[in-house]
């Protein structure tokens, strides 16, 4: 808030206002320090819009199960989507072949010591990924839930995991990366009839006390499986997401961009 | 970018930033940098503080000091329109209850203010403005 007449100032705006001193020179801005990531996640954002690909950004604590997913999710929709992956891990590639063992391309990068994955980094991945042809790619994020959450990468959607293993209060926890989810997928919910002090109603509630009207979807991949409602949001999204680059071809206009720090296109569906 | 913790990349993006700034307007260094940072925005203030003392050695801010505003959260709700003070995971409606809210303030990370130290100005200079004490 502008600390001079109290108003909401908006975002992304740069006034600079040089105020002399004697020799000290005060200059005001109002400059985003994640200036440079966003501008680079809008540039991959025009890469996958240019080819009609649905981005979804894939974030969890670690264990959450974020690669068992990807991997029933390969096998239910191979047949009608072309897919890929884009893995961030602290070390080794095994997720990446876990993903390429279903006959989809994986590209894994490697962040070292980094905890989260950046615009230039998937930007670098994409060197290495042909997008012509693909009609989804997920880049699941480095297990993490504070430090991916800030970072734009030019993904349409953010989908955060919360694995019936953990505590259904981790969204008060960890305001930030559910309040910039689109879905909430509840992870193993084929544990719930074992894992009593887990209630996915105060999952709900916790999400709900964000200010997030977002959905949120059980999934399984062990016992009893069961990933429906993940599935169909899936396919939901790829196909607003073609109607709104149609749209906007015919308008001769280019999408507006989504990310963590930006209004998505619409409200994800409910 | 890419180190452990990401407020030592988004300290290295602010560096960037301000030393970019004094070299713009030929500054000699910079005094002080002042930005902003919302409870939502996912940045530990603290530990930006810890990672600008060390990445500003070197730099033309390498005696500069970083003060950091801590923003409230401010929600407006989207049913009953109130505009009301949030806690970062309370940002239902204290009012109506509604959670169809939105941030209006909370979610900042950026760069308000850069002090700089100039060097003297030309002769040319003085001759239109005041002199600069001694």
């Amino acid at each position: 808030m502008c600390i001079d007449c109290g108003c909401a100032v908006p975002a992304r705006t740069s006034t600079a206002t040089p105020q002399r001193a004697g020799t000290i020179t005060a200059v005001n801005l109002l400059q985003d320090l994640l200036a440079r990531n966003d501008a680079m996640a809008a540039h991959n954002r025009d890469h996958f819009n240019e080819h009609g690909v649905l981005v979804v950004n894939v974030m969890s604590s670690p264990g959450a199960g974020k690669t068992a997913l990807l991997e029933a999710t390969i096998v239910a929709l191979r047949d009608r989507l072309r897919i890929a992956v884009i893995e961030g891990d602290l070390e080794t590639d095994n997720d990446a072949a876990r993903i390429r063992a279903h006959g989809v391309p994986a590209i894994q990068i490697t962040t070292g010591t980094a905890c989260h994955l950046d615009a230039a980094l998937v930007h670098q991945a994409l060197d290495e990924l042909p997008l012509a042809g693909l009609d989804l790619l997920f880049i699941e994020n480095v297990g993490n839930l504070v430090c991916p959450a800030g970072f734009d990468l030019g993904q349409h959607r953010n989908v955060t995991l919360l694995s019936t293993t953990e505590g259904d209060d981790k969204p008060a926890k960890y305001p930030v990366i559910f309040r910039a989810s689109d879905l909430v997928v509840l992870s193993k919910a084929d544990l719930l009839d074992v894992m009593d002090d887990f209630n996915p109603l105060r999952a709900l509630a916790a999400v709900r006390a964000l200010g997030c009207d977002i959905p949120l979807v059980h999934t399984a991949v062990r016992r009893a499986p069961s990933i429906g409602a993940w599935l169909a949001w899936l396919e939901s999204e790829v196909e607003a997401l073609r109607c709104r680059l149609d749209r906007g071809s015919r308008a001769g206009a280019r999408p507006p961009s989504a990310g963590t720090r930006a209004v998505p296109f619409t409200p994800a569906a409910g | 970018m890419g180190n452990y913790l990401h407020e030592l990349s988004i300290c290295s993006a602010l560096l960037d930033q301000v030393t970019a700034l004094a070299a713009l307007r030929g500054a000699d260094a910079v005094n002080r940098v002042t930005i902003e940072v919302g409870p939502l925005c996912g940045v530990d203030p603290a530990l930006l503080c810890a990672a600008f003392a060390v990445l500003r050695t070197g730099s033309c801010a390498a005696q500069a000091d970083l003060s950091i505003d801590t923003m409230d959260v401010r929600v407006r709700c989207n049913t009953c329109d109130a505009t009301s003070a949030a806690l970062p995971n309370r940002l239902a409606c204290p009012l109506c209850g509604s959670f169809r809210t939105r941030i209006l303030q909370g979610d900042e990370l950026r760069l308000r203010r850069v002090e700089l130290s100039m060097p003297p100005a030309p002769m040319a200079a003085l001759a239109c403005a005041p002199s600069p004490m001694p």
